[in-house]
């Protein structure tokens, strides 16, 4: 059904794990859709792998947990896009459409999950949104992080020194208490910042 | 035996008392008959010399005995006879009235002397004593002799009963003592044994009370072991069968829908229909085979699936749970990941029904060789000394079979707080 959009081409396919990572290495596609549970090797080691020899490469990982540790994990492997295993076909063209211009992609399940499970811990708590405590600038380069753009793409885009962007992510991700890009994706999802 | 004791105490005392007062007495008796006898001889002897002397004399000479005298001697013989105790022999008492018989006797002889001339008086005189004087002395000292054998022979024959006596309780006082002694021994060797009957008892009751024990922890263990197999194969067998086939289905029913074009929608209703049905079928499955055993423990580690756990039970209740953890080593026993598990579980499973809390927190440390695993509550709280559920029941023993140590804090409106302290590192 992928083969069915224009501007996409299935350059592969693979059975396993380790088959995955050496086709990979010699088709050089642009985004790779796996599985977490493949044979032989699983989709977290196989993202690990090939995101080693190919750090530009998207990944759209594939699963049937959407709890959000296996979706951290799924990250800190190097993916950029998140989908249930039951997921409807339109959903899947957009993950791959988004992961490929660099930006990143959850099932509207998992992306409500993380939601509802964020407002309702800050209604029960009745503790601040650190959020607020952003500056706007802080917000917007929090944004662009989490929309896939590089330090230097930032200061680029905003007019500022590497140097500064640097130091505004440093501080939102410590008011934020985040520690990695990973996590500051999942939290940029669970307050609706992307998609 | 503490009888035979006292009674053979008592006999003892009351039979030295007696012989006590029977020797007093008897020395007592000896002594005052051969006083009164002494007595008797003297006024005896003094009569006699008297008489004698008054017999020899020719002329009357101022210090020299009178006639009265002699008669106030006899009288004498006669008062201290009189004075002789009466608690005597017949015997005895037959021969001191002898002796008075025979001073009697002499005095009427001597009576008769009154009548004698002056001239006669120095022939008459030898011929009195030795026919009167002299004889009734020898008789009187013989009487009196024979009495104080008599006497002596009392005493010593009542000595030597008194001796007698005293050997005979001797005897039996030995063979009291003897006898209370092994009585004793007995008694104490019949303790022995019965202690160590008792002993040996008791030791053996103990020894198949801890193989039993031992056994049932076995039996327990075994039980858990069997239980949690249980639970992942089918949690697997439901993920993989029945969890895949409804996956396909939807799979199959999404392509179906393709095909029914869009003004059919009695079609289009069903599918959705039926669409709906599976994904709730595929939920309650997956929630099902997470209860069982989440895959995340095995996955992604214990504190992932604390986490995880943290996060169903605030959706699925109205109590808001927090995990803190530290770090953890990557290579914990299964059975110590999975105890953990199930201690939390079924923690918060008590606090957000049972004790109807608002938070939770759960904490996770790695302290010296061993996981410290706390979790607290803000609700309701109860007694732990009154009630003790299945639930709790389950944790502690779970907790013990690991090898480590549990306590629940709780008090009514006070909240709970389950703490368990689990070694890792090779137990069991």
């Amino acid at each position: 059904m992928l083969e069915r959009e224009a501007d996409l081409a299935v350059v592969g396919e693979a059975s396993d794990g380790r088959e995955a990572v050496s086709m990979a290495k010699t088709l050089k596609p642009e985004v790779v859709v796996m599985d977490i549970g493949m044979p032989n090797l699983n989709g977290i080691e196989a993202a690990h792998q090939m995101t080693q020899d190919n750090p530009q490469l998207a990944i759209v990982m594939v699963s049937m947990h959407s709890d959000e540790s296996y979706v951290l994990r799924a990250l800190k492997a190097g993916a950029r896009g998140y989908l249930l295993k039951d997921s409807a076909e339109a959903d899947l063209i957009k993950a791959v459409h988004a992961v490929g211009s660099g930006k990143s992609f959850f099932s509207p399940v998992v992306s409500k999950m993380l939601l509802d499970d964020y407002v309702r811990k800050l209604k029960r708590s009745g503790t601040e949104d650190a959020y607020d405590l952003l500056t706007p600038r802080e917000r917007e380069i929090l944004q662009l992080i989490a929309e896939g753009k590089s330090n230097k793409d930032i200061a680029n885009l905003l007019d500022l020194s590497v140097y500064t962007v640097e130091s505004h992510r440093s501080n939102l991700m410590e008011k934020l208490n985040l520690r990695g890009l990973p996590e500051l994706i999942l939290y940029a999802v669970r307050k609706g910042i992307i998609a | 035996m503490l009888l035979l004791m006292s009674v053979a105490g008592i006999d003892s005392l009351r039979s030295l008392r007696r012989l006590n007062r029977v020797s007093r007495e008897v020395s007592q008796r000896y002594s005052q008959h051969s006083q009164a006898l002494e007595t008797v001889l003297i006024s005896f002897h003094v009569y006699d010399e008297q008489m004698e002397q008054f017999l020899l004399t020719d002329v009357i000479v101022t210090n020299l005995p009178a006639r009265s005298d002699v008669s106030s001697g006899s009288s004498d013989v006669h008062a201290a006879v009189a004075k002789y105790p009466q608690d005597c022999s017949p015997e005895e008492q037959s021969l001191v009235s002898q002796i008075d018989q025979a001073v009697k006797a002499e005095e009427s002889a001597f009576a008769g002397t009154q009548l004698w001339r002056a001239s006669e008086r120095k022939e008459r005189g030898h011929i009195f004593i030795e026919e009167q004087i002299l004889p009734t002395r020898t008789r009187v000292l013989g009487l009196a002799d024979t009495v104080s054998h008599l006497n002596h022979q009392r005493l010593v024959s009542e000595n030597q009963a008194a001796a007698d006596e005293f050997l005979g309780l001797q005897t039996r006082l030995s063979r009291m003592v003897a006898l209370t002694l092994l009585a004793g021994l007995l008694l104490s060797i019949a303790a022995g044994y019965y202690i160590l009957r008792l002993e040996q008892n008791g030791r053996r009751r103990y020894l198949a009370l801890a193989r039993s024990r031992q056994e049932l922890e076995g039996l327990s263990k075994r039980l858990v072991e069997v239980q949690e197999a249980e639970r992942l194969s089918i949690s697997r067998e439901l993920h993989d069968e029945v969890g895949q086939t409804l996956g396909a289905l939807l799979v199959d029913l999404g392509q179906l829908s393709n095909f029914v074009s869009p003004s059919d929608t009695i079609v289009k209703d069903q599918i959705a229909r039926i669409k709906t049905a599976a994904e709730s079928a595929v939920r309650s499955i997956r929630d099902m085979a997470l209860l069982l055993r989440p895959p995340m423990l095995d996955d992604l580690g214990l504190i992932p699936a604390l986490e995880w756990q943290a996060r169903e039970t605030s959706r699925r209740s109205d109590m808001e749970v927090d995990v803190q953890a530290g770090e953890l080593p990557g290579n914990l026993p299964d059975e110590v990941k999975i105890g953990v598990y199930r201690l939390v579980q079924e923690a918060l499973q008590n606090a957000a029904t049972h004790a109807h809390a608002k938070t939770a927190k759960v904490s996770v440390k790695h302290e010296a060789n061993n996981v410290d695993v706390e979790i607290s509550d803000d609700g309701i709280g109860f007694q732990p000394d009154r009630t003790r559920g299945m639930g709790i029941l389950g944790m502690e023993e779970r907790v013990r079979q690991l090898g480590g140590t549990f306590d629940l804090r709780s008090a009514p409106g006070k909240g709970t707080t389950v703490h368990a302290v689990l070694p890792i590192g090779g137990s069991n």
